[in-house]
Parts: structure tokens; sequence; C-alpha cells
């Protein structure tokens, strides 16, 4: 029985340890666009519905096709920014948020990328994807919308 | 118990191939869009009460106060997802360290407007009774126990059964959340030291229940009403060896508010319990009508990513229509501190002052009678859990 405890408590501290190291910051501070596939023929989208989208409570575009969120990672100034001007809560709020859920059982967040290239990359190679990246990145064909 | 060591087991390599896939770098997480998810939790705390001895045997200061649990889910297609969790915990007489599922399910989601889960479902009660022993979630290391009573979890928390739930955009006029379900509560008969009466069964036929919570078109506040039927049948055992069959059907209801602008949050709920007990011999078990009324108000404010200060008011009188002597109420007032300490390490400070002795639970105190318990009186707690 203890030797299960025991057991779980490594796998949640090595697991912990892992997980800590801190993700690289951004370079660039100065914005954010908000980018979706290259096929999509999204032009704006309101703020409430990104943050819902974020938040993985509307999984579903217009068409019916499936929402695919991407996150920067919790410490990335992108992500701190997108966070507060657009989910409309701080990161550790959001974090809270799916802490929430990931332990009852009720829903798992977007992945996290480290870098704006790797969400460039999500955005572009997974239809329905959305994302968001610092002014500066080349967005190799990924579409930028306007948030209102 | 052999069956959940194999889980650990398996929950060890999956973790094992996460961190590598993580050590990997995004190519890993781009071929894979929807890979298995892991995830997992250990609090260990201390209790420490004077007075009265409170969910464990605090008086003298306790480490019943462990939990632990690890998650699996996956993403099947677009709309279909499955997972489950084993939980085990030590809570004073509750728990020790028994590993069980904690929740499993499948979650098929047609669209926004309608999902089904079915399986073994956290009971949506209020706005924390699903994410109530989730402490990455929370500032406290106890939510108010009026509400929230932790040594009644089993009771409380999740429904083997099905669970319609949904969200809605409603324009101009905010957001809806709705949740419904059906099912029962698989009960273990726990020992009762120092009880005069021996349960030999206990059973719940049926759970049903329902919550609504209401999103304005103001940012980050939500209204909620939750309501929850069920029915409880017992068998006791009563000294020196006569059989008596109880059943006990209850309706719960709470009203629920909270806001939470920018780094506050601010929480209220009042709720009614009403709870009837039905004898098959009133001459040896009496029968009984009873309405406890349960409200606690909540304040939190969010100082700096790792610091964050909180306090609350809980109230709870086990029977409205009498609300005379320190065992007919308790008040608590808590303060808490929750420190942040990395994005996967908690620890939490926490003290309580404590009026009357309604929650108190007699078994843990010598079988003295709450009438004849301690008030006022208090009770700290240390708290740490690290998760992923």
């Amino acid at each position: 029985m203890r030797i299960s405890l025991v057991l779980v408590v490594v796998v949640v501290a090595v697991a912990a340890v892992v997980g800590a190291r801190p993700s690289p910051s951004r370079a660039d501070e100065s914005g954010l666009r908000v980018i979706v596939h290259p096929e999509s023929r999204v032009i704006s989208l309101d703020r409430k519905f990104v943050s819902d989208a974020f938040l993985k409570k509307r999984t579903r575009w217009s068409d019916d096709s499936v929402i695919r969120p991407v996150d920067q990672g919790p410490r990335s100034a992108v992500r701190r920014r997108f966070s507060v001007e657009v989910v409309g809560r701080p990161v550790e709020a959001v974090r809270r948020y799916w802490s929430q859920l990931v332990f009852s059982g009720r829903g798992l967040p977007p992945p996290e990328l480290a870098s704006d290239l790797a969400i460039v990359a999500y955005v572009t190679s997974h239809p329905g994807a959305i994302g968001y990246v610092s002014e500066a990145v080349d967005l190799r064909g990924a579409r930028v919308v306007q948030v209102r | 118990m052999g069956g959940f060591r194999s889980s650990c087991v398996l929950a060890t390599c999956l973790v094992a191939s996460s961190a590598r896939a993580r050590a990997d770098g995004d190519e890993a997480a781009l071929a894979d869009d929807a890979p298995v998810e892991v995830h997992g939790f250990v609090s260990q705390g201390f209790l420490l009460s004077t007075g009265n001895d409170y969910l464990a045997h605090s008086k003298r200061g306790s480490f019943e106060f462990s939990e632990a649990g690890i998650n699996v889910s996956k993403a099947l297609g677009d709309r279909l997802r499955v997972g489950l969790q084993f939980f085990t915990r030590d809570l004073g007489p509750n728990g020790d360290y028994r590993a069980k599922l904690d929740w499993f399910f499948f979650d098929y989601l047609w669209k926004d407007e309608l999902g089904v889960r079915a399986g073994r479902v956290k009971l949506p009660f209020g706005l924390y009774n699903d994410t109530v022993d989730i402490d990455a979630a929370h500032t406290f290391a106890l939510l108010p126990q009026s509400v929230y009573p932790t040594d009644q979890r089993d009771f409380l928390l999740a429904q083997t059964g099905v669970e319609l739930y949904g969200y809605r955009d409603l324009g101009a006029a905010g957001a809806v959340d709705y949740r419904a379900y059906g099912g029962t509560i698989f009960l273990e008969v726990a020992d009762q030291p120092g009880s005069p009466v021996t349960v030999v069964e206990l059973t719940i036929p049926y759970v049903v229940g329902g919550r609504v919570l209401w999103e304005p078109p103001v940012d980050r506040l939500r209204i909620g009403a939750s309501a929850q039927v069920l029915r409880l049948d017992g068998d006791l055992l009563i000294p020196p060896g006569a059989a008596v069959s109880v059943t006990l059907p209850a309706i719960l209801w709470v009203a629920s508010l909270e806001y939470a602008p920018d780094q506050l949050l601010i929480a209220a709920e009042y709720s009614r319990w009403h709870v009837r007990l039905e004898s098959s011999d009133p001459m040896l078990y009496p029968e009984s009508r009873s309405t406890s009324e349960r409200a606690y108000a909540l304040i939190s404010y969010r100082l700096s990513p790792w610091l964050q200060p909180g306090a609350y008011y809980s109230l709870y009188y086990p029977d409205v229509a009498d609300r005379s002597g320190r065992d007919a109420v308790q008040h608590d007032a808590a303060a808490a501190v929750r420190f942040d300490i990395s994005t996967h390490w908690i620890l939490k400070l926490e003290g309580h002052l404590m009026r009357g002795t309604a929650d108190v639970e007699p078994t843990l105190n010598d079988g003295r009678p709450r009438a004849a318990l301690a008030t006022p009186w208090s009770l700290f707690l240390v708290k740490g859990t690290a998760y992923f």
C-alpha cells in the first residue's frame, strides 16, 4: 500500500522537476499577432470567440471544422500579453482553469510550444489551427486575423 | 491493490515517454496531435488544532493529510475522449491510502451545445465541488467546509452514470454552461470505531441533478444554481443485535456567485440540504426530518505570480429549526497564503478560528457529544503539493 504511494510520489516529483524547467522568454515584447491556417477564410474574430477557443469552450469554427488552438509556454512574454489582452485573465488564472479541468477529467489544455517558429509550424501544418506569435516572426504563409 | 501497482508502473512508463517527447523538443509535439496526456499530483499536509480533534487527531498534530492522484487521457478523434484517474488519500479515519478509480469516462462532444459523458463522473454542485481536491486550482487547503465537507468526499464527489453537458453563447446576454446527470454512487462501508451503531450496508440507488452557470456580459462573472436529488439506503445493526433498515431521501441545492476580475477572486454561495430519515423500526432508530443551512463568502488576491493571500467566512447550521447551542452551529473564519514556488510546486499556510462544534466528529473526540466539545477553537494547516 505505502509502496504504491511512494511510487506515485517519485513519479510526480520527477515529472514536476522535468516540467519545471523555464521556457525561453520572448525577445520581442512589442506586440503579438493571432494567426490561423493558410487555407482559413477567417479575416477577423471577436475577442470573446478567441478567448473561448483557447479555453476550449468553443471547439468548432463556423463551418463546423475543429478549432485547434496552440499556446506558447507559460513564461513567454507573448503568452502573458495574449492571456491578459485576449483571454482576459492572467496566465496563472488560465493555468488554474486548466488544472480544474485536467484533474476533474473535463478537458485538456491546448498544446504548448516553446517558440514562435514552432507555433508557425504547427499552425501552417494543422487545418483549423489558431495561434499567436510576436510581431517580428516570419509567418511562412500563416494568415493574420484581426481580433476585434 | 496489485492492480493499482500495475497502473502506477504503467503510468511511470507513460510519464517517462512523455518526458522524453518533451526533451526531443517541438518536433515530437508536432508529430502526434493528440498524445496520451498524463497528469498527476501529490500533497502532504499537517494539521494542528486546539480544543477539538478535527478531520484527524489534530490536537497532537497530524500528518494524516495526504493525497495523490494520477490520470491518463487520450483524444480519439475530434469528438471522442477517454480518461481515468487513480486517487488515494489519508485524512484521519478516511481513506487510509486505499487507492481507487476516482473518475473514468468516455466523453463524446457532438457539438459545443451538447456532449455526453458516461462512466464515473465528478458531480457539478456549486462552483467548486468537482475541483474540491485539486490544490492547484484553489488558494485554500480546505475549501469552506459548510458547502464542501471534505470528510464526505465519498458521498458527494462523483457518480457513476451519464452526464449531458454543453456551453451556449447567448449573444448580448453572455453565455451559459449547463450540466445534467443521473446515476448512482457506489459506497464502501467504512469502519466507525466508537460509534454504537454498526453500518452493515449502504447504497445510493439513484442520484440525479444538474448545474447551470450563467456568464453575463461582464468579464469573469458567473452566477449559478445547482440541485441534486438522491436516496441513501442503509442496513444498520443496533446493540444488542437488532437489524434496522433506514432510507434517507435528500434534496440539496446551492446558489452561487463568482467574480474574478484581473487578480481578484470573490465568491459566495448559499445552500440548503433537506434530509428525511425513514426507519423500519422508529422505536429503535427514530425517524427525523431536518434542513441544514450552509453559506460562505470568500476573497483572494494574487499579489504576484507566486503569492496569493485569501480569506473566507463559512457558516453551517445542521438544522435550521434549532439554532441554539454550540452543537447547532459552526462559524469558520479562515485566512490563507498560497505560495507558488514554481509552476509545479505549491505551499499553503492556513489558519481557522472556529466557533461552534456542529461539524466536529464525536468519534474523533473520545465519543464526547458535540454539546460537550470545546468552543471557540482553532485549526492550523500546512500543505505542500507537487503537480504536473
